[in-house]
C-alpha cells in the first residue's frame, strides 16, 4: 500500500469511529428523551 | 423550543468545525523528510493519545471529588470521562498499529509504551465493567471511584515509559524539556491545532455524555416511582371460581 493509502486508512478509522461514537451518544440521548416523554 | 434545541446542538457543531480545521491543516502541511506522507498519521495519533491521558485524569479528579464529597455529580463526570477515554485509548492504539506497519514493518511489538498503553486500556474497560455490576448509584460510585484513583497511576507510567526504558517508540513529540521535536512551523501548527481540536471534541462529547447520564438517572427515577404489576401486564390472575 502507498503512503497515502496508509494515511487514508488512518483517517478513515479516526473519523469513522468518531462518527459512530458520537452518533451512538446522540441516538441514546434521543431514545432516552422519548422514553421519559420529553420532547426533542 | 427552537432555542432549546439549538442549545443542545452546539456540541455537535463544535465537533464538526474543529475536526474540519484540523483535517485541512494536516493535509496542507508538508511531508516529512524521513517518513514522507506517513507523518500525517501523527496529527491524529498524538491528539488521540493526549485525549486518553486527559480523559483518565478527569476520571481521577471526578473520583477524588466523589470520595471526598460523596456528591454523585462527581461520579457522573468520572464515568463520562472514562468512557470517552477508553474510546480515545483504543483509537490511539489502532492508529499506532496503522503507523507501525509501514514504518517498523510490524503491526505490534511488545514495546514498553505499547504494552503499558494496552494494559491501561484494559484497566479502564474493567472500570466500565465494574460500573455495571450494581444498579445502586452509591455503591457503584464508591467502587468505581477507588479504581478511578488507582488507574490514574498508569498515566505518568505510560507517558514516561519512552524515557525510562529503551523503547522502539519515539520519545514525546511536544512535551519535552528541550522543546518540541518538530522544527517545521506548519507541521508544528498542524499538530498543535490537532491537539486543540481533539480537546474541543472531548469537551463536547463530555457535555453530551453527562446529559445522557442525567437522562438515564431521570428515567430510573420515573421507573422506580411507577407501581408496576409484579408479573407484568400480560399475565392476569386466574379465576378459580372462589366467588361462585
Amino acid at each position: 500500500m502507498s503512503e497515502w493509502g496508509w494515511v487514508a486508512f488512518a483517517y478513515a478509522v479516526t473519523y469513522g469511529s468518531l462518527g459512530v461514537f458520537a452518533g451512538s451518544i446522540a441516538v441514546r440521548i434521543r431514545n432516552t428523551r422519548r422514553s421519559i416523554g420529553e420532547t426533542e | 423550543m427552537q432555542a432549546q434545541t439549538r442549545n443542545r446542538q452546539w456540541p455537535w457543531v463544535a465537533i464538526g468545525l474543529s475536526l474540519a480545521v484540523a483535517f485541512t491543516l494536516s493535509m496542507v502541511s508538508p511531508a516529512d523528510s524521513v517518513q514522507g506522507d506517513l507523518v500525517r498519521i501523527m496529527y491524529v495519533h498524538v491528539p488521540a493519545a493526549w485525549l486518553a491521558y486527559l480523559a483518565f485524569f478527569v476520571t481521577f479528579v471526578g473520583s477524588v471529588g466523589y470520595l471526598t464529597t460523596k456528591d454523585l455529580r462527581w461520579d457522573r463526570i468520572a464515568a463520562a470521562s472514562a468512557e470517552i477515554g477508553v474510546y480515545f485509548t483504543g483509537l490511539a492504539i489502532a492508529l499506532g498499529m496503522i503507523w507501525a506497519k509501514p514504518t517498523w514493518g510490524v503491526w505490534w511489538t511488545w514495546d514498553a509504551r505499547l504494552t503499558l498503553t494496552a494494559i491501561m486500556f484494559f484497566v479502564y474497560l474493567g472500570y466500565l465493567a465494574l460500573r455495571r455490576t450494581t444498579d445502586d448509584p452509591v455503591i457503584r460510585a464508591g467502587r468505581s471511584s477507588v479504581l478511578g484513583v488507582l488507574g490514574a497511576l498508569q498515566i505518568p507510567l505510560v507517558h514516561f515509559s519512552v524515557v525510562w526504558w529503551r523503547t522502539l517508540h519515539q520519545p514525546p513529540s511536544l512535551v519535552r524539556p528541550d522543546g518540541p521535536a518538530i522544527q517545521d512551523p506548519l507541521m508544528l501548527t498542524a499538530l498543535i491545532v490537532g491537539v486543540l481540536a481533539f480537546t474541543i471534541v472531548y469537551g463536547s462529547l463530555m457535555v453530551k455524555r453527562i446529559e445522557l447520564i442525567k437522562l438515564d438517572d431521570q428515567k430510573a427515577a420515573i421507573e422506580q416511582s411507577i407501581e408496576r404489576p409484579v408479573a407484568g401486564e400480560a399475565v392476569t390472575v386466574p379465576d378459580l371460581g372462589a366467588s361462585s
